[in-house]
């Protein structure tokens, strides 16, 4: 791989967080809301707020305002949250090692599922296997997350109380408990995964198998398993590498519900907190680090995908 | 002894959503031990169906008639298992295929992808199968065998992808090969020489071969034996000595009427030397030069060519000549450096071509499927040029007519027409503007034999009629040599050769050109 | 046109996406008209009444029929999210068209831009348009239509790009037409169909996007009877009631699969070619 494509992809991901940081800081500076109010509160002396103002830099023209913000960024310093007074670097750093731990679960309980079961769908076309497959997949994509969570936790949670509703437990803490509250969200953020992932490894599968090379290899006399396993599983999950990564921005989106209804305290709930109390510094720092985290798993899969596939020059 | 495949009495169907279609009736077919037989279709015949049916790898929808039978050696095919199959196919009968390069599996390397049959038919182990492997493909004239094993398909040439699916095919030495078309896909040149190692391997092997094609002439050359297949049924057996000389059936005379035969020439008259286009110092480019990249290699060369008024000029050459490139530069689909002169006026970029030389300079595309826009009807397709050059619509029935096309098909759209209508249609419309010239950019390379005869038929009764010069592309020497008043031989960007046809029947031309005649030999009889 | 319709009702998913729609449109239009009860009248003797013959699907906190509310809600729930659709998709589409035509660094610097943008999860995206510009369906629905323009532009250019490879575009080149006519004669109506058929599908994440953002608590606002705002209200009394859930919750899946289904339906139908 070589150095130039790796700059290459590098530029492309400080562009994405460029453009993100610009439409994050521009939507949020039309907040109505004046900063200053929202700290101090309704009844602060006019001096108060000045002082504020003056301190928060909130006079300077956008522009600046969108500089000393992206210089701040750029040495790591995230801000300070309006509502806590604290970094909010750290916070928003520590949460979202949590979500990382929720959204890495997600997907690997995806992939365990999604690919076998799309690759059976795609072998039993036409049968009962497919079609039940496909109904469940069609079902698990128009389920929004907050249905599927809420559906869960009243038959689980409440029901048969057989797991906890809500709530987190570090790893570190205590293991069983961990998982035991976490197998709630997991389930819920990977259905809507694995109906889509499953849908898309169906229809490659599909295309695999009506390729003229499995006709050639089968032409050949191999036997089934051997063609599956040697030839179809490569070809077939090459393809499945970039939907996962595309699924990772899907992921993001529904891991925000997800810990607001199961009280996860992972990044998710700290944008939904910093937008409900107007918190700008932790909205532009939740929304930035989300972006990173989307760019940073594309360029990965990317460079997943160039080392097994062999057509790709790295130039 | 019995033979080493014998078909008696076969039917096939294809059961659709629009009914059922016979794809294949009646079928007699015997191939001795260590004899050829071609097998001769075009589009529609059937004949790939029975390559699939003696491979037994048939779509799930087809039915076959219960009497038929298909037997290789002593094995009757029908009844063996799937078990069985498995260890049928690959060791006593092989494959190859017609596009090779789809036939390898991208993501394995060609090594396995040889090695796989060897240790799965002979049971020979990794280390042994890796080296009988590269003798294998040693023999079939591949250089450097052993670092082209740790390769992957794409990092081979096509002849080469060719080469490695029959050195795969005769791995186990089966009993029976069956090849489909296994040079239409590649160059002239090739082609030949895939051809000259098939012959060589036959004789060392004597292995019997079905071999396929929609080509008569080509399979005469290769087959001991040749059976034409019309619509499903074979109409006509006979030694491929006597079936050109002697075609018995009425469908065997018309295709081998259609052959093109270079000495036969199909334009007698003779042209002025009245300069109509004139191209200069064409070099087409087209690529930009991109940041941190060495600038890409032009198309073409700095090319020099002109056609003169009513005459049919050829362009000759392999693919990545250039040829296209030039059509794509004469009709501003191109980026070109040089200068274009019509009838004196100069043209010095696309910007340049106004009107005028739009509707004198036409194009007609090679892809009947996709140069006719599928949302259009055929009225629609044929008033836009009438409208932008000052035609009448209302002579659309009368252009419909001059090609032979029912004035009902102006009505109707492009997938409910046929590959050579679709075809007749984008002649028609390139001649709605009466232009000067016509390019044609291998317009009847995707068609049949004789559906490719009907079209030239077409084009030279419209010369004729209408005065028009023809810049005739095409990789089918013998065509162009039954058509063209003067020929130009590309090779790499560059014309390597221009001959008259006085230079043809002289035997005065460049190496590369009788490199490339000697490819196409013509039909014997 | 009524050839598409024909060719649609003959796939199964384009007949049930058909009929589900129909269902759909007439709860629309019909609303509280074909309310068994007013939507609004409470009845606290009947409070959390469980499913049965006087309530179809049971009656909530306050006593009143979900299924009355159900069909109110469709009004509010569903036109909106399809107008957001189309409307993002229109504006997306003529971008990726533009983009695809144009090529070159132009197209370039426009794809780079949307792969950007795309980068932020499209519920953030939402939500910080609604906390910037206020709580509110209409807002909501704004949101969401900038929120799918990104998407379908991306579609819209791959498919574009793909039809001007196609030699019809090329003739056309040749014989001089201008860029316009190229577009909006050649290109666009074989560039529409994908478009419609990506857009049909979008709705049905439209729906779902615009039920969780009523669901937090800034989208439509109570006492609208917006299906996800029914879910959210629903949650306290999830021990007593789980049906007053269950119903809208099924509705939104309802809708969300109605729109799959045509979508798929109009991808055989929309096809120029025969069957075989």
């Amino acid at each position: 791989m070589s150095i130039v494509w790796l700059l290459r992809r590098l530029l492309t991901v400080l562009y994405t967080l460029l453009v993100v940081s610009i439409v994050v800081f521009g939507l949020t500076q039309l907040l109505p809301a004046d900063a200053a109010v929202t700290l101090l509160g309704e009844n602060a002396t006019p001096e108060a707020l000045a002082a504020v103002r003056l301190r928060l830099g909130l006079n300077d023209p956008a522009w600046l305002q969108y500089w000393h913000w992206l210089s701040g960024l750029l040495r790591g310093d995230f801000g300070t949250s309006m509502r806590t007074d604290q970094p909010v670097g750290p916070t928003m750093f520590i949460a979202l090692s949590r979500s990382l731990l929720l959204g890495g679960l997600s997907i690997a309980v995806m992939l365990v599922i999604a690919i076998p079961l799309g690759m059976l769908a795609a072998l039993r076309r036409g049968k009962a296997a497919d079609i039940v497959s496909s109904l469940v997949s069609y079902l698990g994509v128009s389920l929004p997350e907050f249905v599927t969570a809420t559906l869960l936790l009243i038959v689980v949670a409440d029901h048969f109380q057989l797991l906890p509703a809500t709530g987190y437990v570090a790893p570190s803490e205590n293991l069983a408990d961990s998982i035991r509250h976490l197998i709630l969200p997991v389930v819920t953020v990977s259905l809507i995964l694995v109906a889509h992932v499953s849908r898309m490894v169906r229809s490659e599968t599909i295309d695999v198998l009506n390729s003229d090379y499995i006709r050639a290899a089968r032409l050949k006399g191999l036997p089934p398993h051997t063609v599956l396993m040697r030839h179809v599983l490569r070809n077939a999950l090459l393809p499945t590498i970039t939907i996962v990564a595309l699924d990772v921005g899907y992921l993001l989106g529904g891991i925000i519900v997800v810990e607001e209804i199961f009280a996860i305290p992972g990044i998710g709930r700290q944008l939904i907190v910093a937008i409900t109390t107007r918190d700008l510094p932790s909205i532009q720092a939740g929304a930035m680090i989300m972006a990173g985290t989307y760019a940073i798993a594309n360029t990965l899969a990317d460079m997943a995908y160039a080392m097994i596939d062999k057509r790709i020059r790295y130039d | 002894m019995s033979p080493a495949l014998e078909i008696r009495d076969y039917a096939l169907d294809y059961v659709t959503q629009g009914g059922t279609q016979r794809v294949l009736q009646a079928i007699d077919l015997a191939i001795a031990s260590g004899e050829v037989v071609g097998l001769v279709g075009e589009s529609g015949s059937g004949k790939t169906s029975l390559a699939w049916a003696i491979m037994r790898y048939l779509p799930a929808n087809a039915r076959e008639a219960p009497a038929g039978r298909i037997r290789l050696g002593d094995t009757d095919l029908r009844a063996a298992s799937a078990k069985a199959l498995e260890t049928i196919r690959g060791r006593r009968m092989s494959m190859v295929f017609q596009d090779p390069s789809t036939a390898l599996n991208p993501t394995l390397t060609i090594g396995r992808q040889v090695t796989e049959v060897l240790v799965r038919h002979r049971g020979l182990s990794e280390r042994e199968a890796w080296r009988e492997a590269i003798q294998a493909l040693e023999h079939v004239d591949l250089r450097q065998p052993e670092a082209l094993m740790r390769r992957y398909p794409h990092q081979a040439s096509g002849g080469e992808k060719q080469r490695i699916g029959i050195a795969t095919a005769f791995a186990c030495r089966p009993e029976l090969i069956i090849f489909d078309e296994p040079t239409t896909a590649l160059d002239v040149i090739t082609g030949a020489r895939i051809l000259e190692l098939f012959r060589r391997l036959r004789e060392e092997t004597g292995v019997a071969a079905l071999y396929i094609s929609h080509d008569l002439a080509l399979v005469s050359r290769v087959a001991d034996r040749v059976a034409i297949l019309e619509k499903g049924a074979i109409v006509e057996e006979a030694p491929s000595a006597t079936i050109f000389r002697h075609p018995l059936h009425d469908y065997t005379r018309r295709l081998v009427a259609a052959v093109p035969r270079p000495e036969r020439r199909l334009v007698s008259d003779q042209v002025a030397d009245d300069a109509l286009l004139s191209a200069t110092n064409i070099a087409v480019r087209y690529q930009r030069k991109r940041l941190f990249r060495p600038a890409p290699r032009p198309a073409t060369a700095n090319i020099a060519i002109d056609v003169r008024r009513g005459e049919i000029l050829g362009i000759v050459g392999e693919s990545g000549s250039g040829k296209s490139s030039i059509a794509r530069a004469l009709t501003g689909l191109a980026d070109y450096t040089g200068r274009i002169a019509l009838a004196g006026r100069r043209i010095d970029s696309a910007d340049d071509m106004d009107r005028g030389y739009r509707r004198a300079v036409q194009i007609v595309f090679q892809h009947p499927d996709s140069s006719l826009n599928p949302r259009q009807t055929v009225a629609d397709i044929l008033a836009r040029p009438l409208r932008l050059y000052g035609g009448d619509v209302s002579t659309i029935p009368a252009l419909l007519e001059e090609v032979r096309l029912p004035a009902a098909y102006a009505k109707r759209y492009p997938h409910q027409l046929s590959g050579g209508e679709k075809q007749r249609v984008a002649i028609a419309r390139a001649f709605a503007a009466r232009p000067d010239l016509i390019i044609c950019d291998e317009i009847t390379a995707p068609l049949d034999v004789s559906v490719q005869a009907s079209v030239v038929e077409l084009l030279l009764r419209l010369r004729a009629a209408n005065g028009t010069a023809y810049l005739f592309i095409t990789h089918d020497l013998n065509l162009v040599q039954q058509v063209a008043h003067r020929i130009a031989v590309m090779r790499n960007g560059e014309i390597v050769d221009l001959l008259g046809i006085e230079d043809l029947r002289s035997g005065n031309m460049h190496p590369y050109t009788r490199e490339l005649i000697a490819a196409s030999p013509a039909p014997v009889g | 046109m009524t050839d598409t319709l024909r060719r649609l009702m003959r796939t199964p998913q384009g007949a049930l996406g058909s009929v589900l729609l129909v269902a759909l449109v007439l709860a629309c239009v019909l609303g509280g008209a074909a309310a068994p009860y007013q939507p609004e009248a409470m009845d606290f003797a009947g409070r959390f009444a469980a499913p049965g013959v006087k309530h179809w699907f049971g009656a909530d906190q306050l006593g009143r029929d979900v299924l009355s509310r159900l069909l109110v809600g469709a009004r509010s729930t569903i036109p909106l999210a399809v107008a957001a659709t189309f409307s993002g998709a229109a504006i997306g589409a003529c971008i990726g068209t533009l983009s695809a035509y144009l090529g070159g660094w132009w197209d370039e610097a426009i794809t780079r831009t949307i792969d950007a943008v795309m980068a932020v999860p499209h519920l953030l995206l939402a939500l910080i348009l609604v906390s910037t510009l206020g709580k509110g369906s209409l807002n909501a629905a704004f949101a969401i239509s900038i929120s799918v323009v990104p998407s379908m532009a991306r579609v819209t250019r791959s498919v574009a790009l793909a039809v001007r490879q196609q030699e019809y575009v090329k003739a056309a080149i040749a014989r001089g037409e201008s860029g316009s006519w190229i577009v909006l004669r050649e290109m666009l109506p074989n560039v529409a169909a994908p478009v419609i058929i990506e857009a049909t599908i979008r709705v049905a994440f439209a729906v779902m996007l615009f039920a969780t953002l009523s669901f937090l608590g800034l989208g439509a606002q109570p006492p609208a009877s917006e299906w996800g705002l029914m879910v959210s209200e629903a949650r306290r009394f999830m021990h007593q009631a789980p049906w007053v859930i269950v119903a809208p919750s099924l509705a939104i899946a309802a809708t969300a699969i109605c729109f799959n289904l045509l979508g798929d339906g109009l991808r055989d139908a929309l096809n120029p070619r025969d069957e075989r």
